[in-house]
């Protein structure tokens, strides 16, 4: 626990030695059981004084693992480790626990995806924000709550002084991420590892503390590698990217360059990924209005903790109005929090305090949800699954009901054999198919989509919303499609909606409200999704 | 700590406390077997039944005897004791002391023998001493507390002369005695109840251990010993809490049993001679005092909670 600024010093002013961080054939693999896994394999990197390199790949490439790596956080027994992870002549994958720590948290430090729960939950945050400095310098009791608040500062968070003595549940996902940035910054380490930083958050919130790294990456010359799934997000902020795929990096270079003339086919696929916009053509699909809502409020009871206290009200939605028509895909655009899967619910008959109206001309509307793992009841065969709204609705003989399920899997793109198979042992974008397919059993005219592909890798997304898109062409449900991502809502939406607080602000046609928003809020969700810039600007 | 918050927890402990001395007397009011009867015989005649039940207030209606019962808690005699014609107050304040005293070594006890080897066990989990241990505990919770009183006053006793059987010595004579002869009986009570907490101490650790404010703290160059006692600790003892609060107000009610194997002349010994005596002033007085030890305890694990766990105290105040 030395003090180690000193020699930071030396090698900051050697400017002949600016390759702060060299990664040679790094291999990872697990070995719990009898097989070895391998998550990693071969990967070089190289991080200068100063870099902001971004790490790209979907969930399983091995970049959290590459990550953790560098850290020095993969140290459990059932996992091997090959090659070299070279910071200032020494090997981090080989060097003595005690060298290792004096490393962790002071030269190189990290963020994590998590912000809710990467804090202790029962400490103050000034007191974890302070931990890194007092395990690797010694100072005065003053100086290290003194350095703390400058920290908390410095991550621009209101009252530094303030939230030195608040716990982490006072403070709001974004609010945390800053605290952890300011824990991970405050020794001034030489490489910050940002992994996902933004993902668990909002996307105004998420822009934010992209500025702030990327400020942090000027002002503090700390260099960054910021694992994304987000390609654009990462183009936005990385002048380097390395892209990853089971395992490998399979190109790496200037991000701009990588943009223009992708070499590799699976960098194409995901660069392929993200939509151009202007390129739709509305068609209106019908007069018929299957779902109508006017003026439409809810309200949710908020317990105020006493035993007589009076009942207080939460307004959520506000004077929602709006048509579905037949056979479209209507889109609801909001952040978390806004309403988005309250209005799903009222519109199902969820909810019994609202006022307005609504009415809904079908009588067994459908949905699919986020979580193809927990909406699947894992104790019944995909086969009843799918019968059960046809045992519900309709009066069908077994065997046609099974008839129907085998016609609807394949529909589906999965295979009859799945009938006899439990959720478990299918993979999250199989059972995202499954839900569909559940949902579109009993022909319903109406079906919600409630954020279907938010739990999924980006490539199994663009799988999921082309049989979406596809089935919804044959069959002409009409679907109200919810979620908080722009690039999803404009690769299936005929018209969308952006709501915000409950209330929406803007709505009409896809391209319309793409490339001529009008709110400002349009606007930054736009922006923050990479649509603004790349086709407008 | 906010004050408000301590005066409405304690307004609504009163209104426990009282409903749970209005049950223990209705109870009392209803059952059969009369302590008239038992004290004067089958033989005797209706007269002399009438007069002494005149005599005990007996005749009095049932919201009347209540309504002077709880008033002997105020002017704090607890009524008279039918049997030996002395205030219910005297009869408990020699025993009181044993009981809790006992009570308080046994859960010392658990303390010291489950924090300590809950967080070795996490720490050493999956490895020998963790599965022998396993094994250990199981087996130690399986015995009831007599029972194992039974084996310790065999082996104590009998096989090893450190330890007088029913040589109880009482604290006015000497003290180191008094505690000496109760550490037995402790050890009795506090066994499976330490195997218990050690059980869950080690799988509370180990959850902890998988948390992501762990992985933080690793991050930041942070020992295994640093983790664990700076982190980890804190947010593994909150479930524990809640346990180790069951266990004590387990404890006060459980050492009537105990009391009785090691012949020590507590609470327990009096409860169980007062119902063979159908001395109900005195039964219904223990009760109502085991019933407030229980309240008391879950207010104290209450503050406890809030002190330990942040969450709780804002979620609570809001």
């Amino acid at each position: 626990m030395e003090q180690t600024t000193q020699e930071k010093l030396n090698t900051a002013v050697n400017p002949s030695e600016d390759l702060i961080l060299k990664v040679t054939d790094l291999n990872i693999a697990f070995h719990d059981h009898s097989l070895p896994e391998t998550v990693v394999v071969d990967v070089d990197l190289q991080v200068k004084e100063g870099d902001m390199i971004g790490i790209v790949g979907e969930s399983g490439s091995g970049k959290t693992m590459t990550a953790l790596a560098i850290n020095g956080l993969l140290n459990r027994h059932d996992i091997q480790k090959k090659g070299e992870i070279l910071y200032k002549g020494i090997n981090l994958l080989t060097c003595s626990r005690t060298k290792l720590r004096q490393v962790q948290g002071n030269d190189i430090s990290m963020i994590f995806q998590e912000p809710m729960t990467s804090l202790d939950p029962v400490q103050r945050i000034g007191k974890q924000v302070e931990e890194p400095l007092r395990l690797h310098e010694k100072l005065t009791e003053e100086e290290y709550k003194a350095r703390a608040v400058e920290a908390l500062g410095l991550v621009e968070l209101p009252d530094p002084e303030e939230i030195y003595n608040r716990y982490p549940h006072e403070l709001s996902g974004g609010q945390r991420q800053r605290v952890m940035i300011a824990a991970a910054m405050i020794c001034k380490p030489r490489i910050l590892i940002a992994d996902e930083p933004t993902t668990a958050l909002d996307v105004t919130i998420q822009e934010q503390i992209v500025k702030l790294l990327k400020k942090l990456n000027q002002t503090e010359k700390t260099a960054i590698l910021f694992i994304s799934h987000d390609l654009s997000l990462v183009r936005k902020l990385c002048p380097k990217v390395a892209v990853m795929k089971d395992g490998y990096v399979v190109e790496t270079g200037e991000t701009e360059a990588i943009f223009r003339n992708p070499q590799h086919p699976y960098t194409k696929e995901l660069i392929a990924a993200i939509p151009e916009i202007g390129v739709k053509q509305y068609e209106k699909k019908s007069d018929e209005i299957i779902v109508s809502a006017r003026d439409l409020n809810s309200y949710y009871p908020a317990r105020n903790g006493k035993l007589f206290g009076k009942k207080k009200k939460v307004h959520i939605l506000k004077d929602v109005s709006f048509d579905l028509y037949k056979g479209e895909i209507l889109g609801l655009v909001g952040e978390s929090g806004c309403g988005k899967s309250t209005l799903s619910k009222v519109l199902l008959g969820m909810v019994k305090d609202i006022d307005g109206s609504f009415t809904n001309q079908d009588l067994h509307p459908q949905m699919v949800f986020q979580d193809p793992y927990g909406s699947l009841n894992p104790g019944k065969k995909i086969g009843w699954i799918l019968q059960e709204p046809l045992k519900n609705f309709t009066n069908l003989a077994e065997n046609i009901r099974e008839e129907k399920a085998v016609t609807m899997l394949q529909k589906v793109g999965l295979s009859a054999e799945l009938m006899d198979r439990y959720p478990n042992q299918l993979s999250g974008g199989q059972r995202q198919r499954v839900c569909i397919a559940a949902a579109l059993m009993a022909e319903p005219g109406f079906l919600i989509a409630d954020e279907p592909v938010s739990a999924l890798d980006v490539h199994i997304q663009e799988q999921v919303l082309t049989l979406l898109k596809e089935l919804h062409d044959q069959i002409g449900v009409s679907i109200l499609f919810i979620s908080h991502d722009l690039r999803v809502v404009y690769r299936v939406c005929d018209r969308v909606m952006i709501m915000k607080e409950g209330r929406i602000v803007e709505s009409g046609i896809t391209d319309e409200v793409f490339l001529h928003p009008k709110e400002e809020y349009t606007r930054e969700l736009l922006r923050t999704s990479g649509f603004l810039g790349k086709n407008i600007v | 700590m906010n004050l408000t918050y301590v005066l409405k927890k304690l307004i609504s402990l009163l209104f426990t406390l009282l409903l749970t001395a209005f049950l223990v007397f209705l109870a009392f009011s209803v059952i059969p077997g009369d302590p008239v009867t038992t004290m004067l015989g089958t033989q005797a005649t209706p007269e002399k039944v009438a007069a002494l039940r005149e005599e005990l207030g007996l005749d009095r209606p049932f919201l009347v005897r209540f309504v002077s019962w709880l008033g002997t808690f105020v002017d704090g005699t607890f009524g008279n004791s039918y049997s030996y014609h002395v205030t219910v107050r005297s009869m408990l304040a020699g025993k009181l002391p044993i009981t809790l005293t006992m009570t308080v070594m046994a859960f010392l006890m658990i303390l010291a023998i489950s924090i300590p080897l809950g967080i070795y066990l996490a720490r050493n989990s999956g490895g020998r001493t963790d599965r022998i241990m396993t094994v250990v505990n199981q087996t130690i919770m399986a015995f009831p507390p007599f029972f194992s009183g039974i084996l310790l006053t065999l082996l104590f006793g009998l096989v090893l002369h450190l330890f007088t059987p029913g040589g109880y010595v009482s604290y006015t004579r000497s003290i180191p005695g008094f505690l000496g002869y109760l550490i037995l009986p402790a050890v009795a009570i506090a066994l499976p109840k330490a195997a218990m907490a050690t059980n869950y101490l080690k799988a509370s650790v180990l959850k902890e251990m998988k948390m992501d404010y762990v992985r933080t703290a690793y991050s930041r160059g942070n020992t295994t010993k640093g983790v664990l006692y700076g982190h980890v600790l804190r947010n593994a003892i909150i479930p524990v809490i809640t346990f180790l609060g069951m266990t004590f107000t387990d404890m006060i009610a459980g050492s009537i049993i105990i009391e009785q194997v090691f012949s020590i002349p507590g609470i327990g010994r009096l409860l169980i001679s007062s119902i063979a005596n159908r001395d109900y002033p005195v039964v219904e007085a223990i009760v109502v005092l085991l019933a407030f030890f229980v309240i008391v305890t879950n207010f104290a694990i209450d503050i406890i909670y809030r002190l330990v766990d942040p969450r709780i105290r804002s979620a609570q105040e809001e």
